[in-house]
């Protein structure tokens, strides 16, 4: 068997369950609440809603962002302690969606937040969510 | 159409003291044309004598063609239960006016904050007419009628180069 770096064991350690910190935007929350119930239920898959950046493991960032909102976004992030993963759940946080020609939205998240994934839709599926996390498992099974 | 007594009375009041137009729209409803030097003292008699406590809205409409603003004061009395609207003109390019901030306090306050951060309205004597939404904005006020949200937003934010955002130009 092949020895484990000790990096891996801190993240198999930290990956039991992921605790996500959301910042959602006008209808963002709408977004991943059919997660939250017993359809989808995302506890089950050890996915928690925290209410602090600094318990996060992940942040969930949804809704279009404004130009003041992006600030606290960046904020948010700042505070998220290592190791981080953002994802964009949503057209509107990636693109400005619907919004691509206000003056107010801001269209390419990556210009201000390194995001490690992009979950499209509008609203996303479910599942969609799920393949997302489950990726980032996965991500942490394969390391070395 | 039914006007109460009290609708009466208190246009009588406003036009024994002001030069103004005044009508009544209907029932529970006055509009007073006023010329915006005499605005702070209407607003202050209307307020004081009349009773008018309640400033609920205040809006700004563009009229690009007249290079005009109207600024738009709705006014609630609470023991008549009538809505006045105060309109008055205020020139577009540079758009001046002394503040009800005095009269109405902080309600009034944030209305003109946000009529200053949408259509540039410089309110004389608001003591904080720093931006609500629009944290470092250096555009033009965007509630003109004359700003071009859409080839702001492609100067801005997008680039033709770019395969996906090269759609966003040349559709109107």
């Amino acid at each position: 068997m092949s020895e484990e770096s000790p990096q891996k064991k801190v993240m198999k350690r930290l990956i039991k369950a992921i605790w996500v910190f959301n910042w959602f935007n006008s209808c963002g929350f709408c977004e991943l609440v059919p997660l939250v119930g017993s359809r989808w239920d995302m506890e089950r898959f050890g996915i928690i809603v925290v209410g602090n950046p600094r318990h996060a493991d992940v942040l969930f960032i949804a809704g279009y962002q404004t130009l003041k909102s992006i600030k606290r976004a960046q904020r948010i992030y700042e505070q998220t302690s290592e190791p981080k993963v953002v994802i964009a759940l949503g057209s509107c946080t990636m693109t400005g969606g619907m919004y691509w020609d206000s003056y107010n939205t801001i269209k390419r998240l990556e210009d201000y937040l390194p995001v490690t994934m992009y979950i499209p839709g509008c609203p996303p599926r479910p599942e969609a969510v799920f393949e997302a996390v489950g990726k980032i498992f996965k991500h942490v099974e394969e390391m070395k | 159409m039914v006007e109460s007594v009290r609708e009466k009375e208190i246009i009588e009041n406003i036009t024994k003291n002001f030069k103004v137009d005044v009508g009544i729209q209907r029932e529970r409803r006055i509009w007073v044309k006023s010329p915006s030097e005499d605005l702070i003292d209407l607003c202050m008699f209307v307020k004081n004598k009349l009773g008018f406590k309640h400033l609920s809205a205040l809006s700004v409409t563009d009229w690009p063609k007249k290079g005009e603003y109207e600024l738009t004061y709705h006014i609630w009395s609470y023991d008549d239960k009538i809505l006045i609207t105060i309109k008055t003109m205020v020139d577009r390019e540079n758009p001046e006016i002394e503040t009800v901030s005095k009269i109405w306090g902080e309600s009034s306050q944030i209305h003109e904050r946000e009529m200053h951060e949408l259509f540039g309205v410089k309110f004389k004597g608001n003591p904080d007419l720093s931006p609500l939404f629009l944290e470092d904005w250096d555009g033009p006020a965007p509630f003109r009628k004359d700003f071009d949200w859409r080839e702001y937003v492609r100067n801005e934010y997008y680039s033709k180069d770019n395969d996906r955002e090269s759609a966003y130009f040349g559709r109107d």
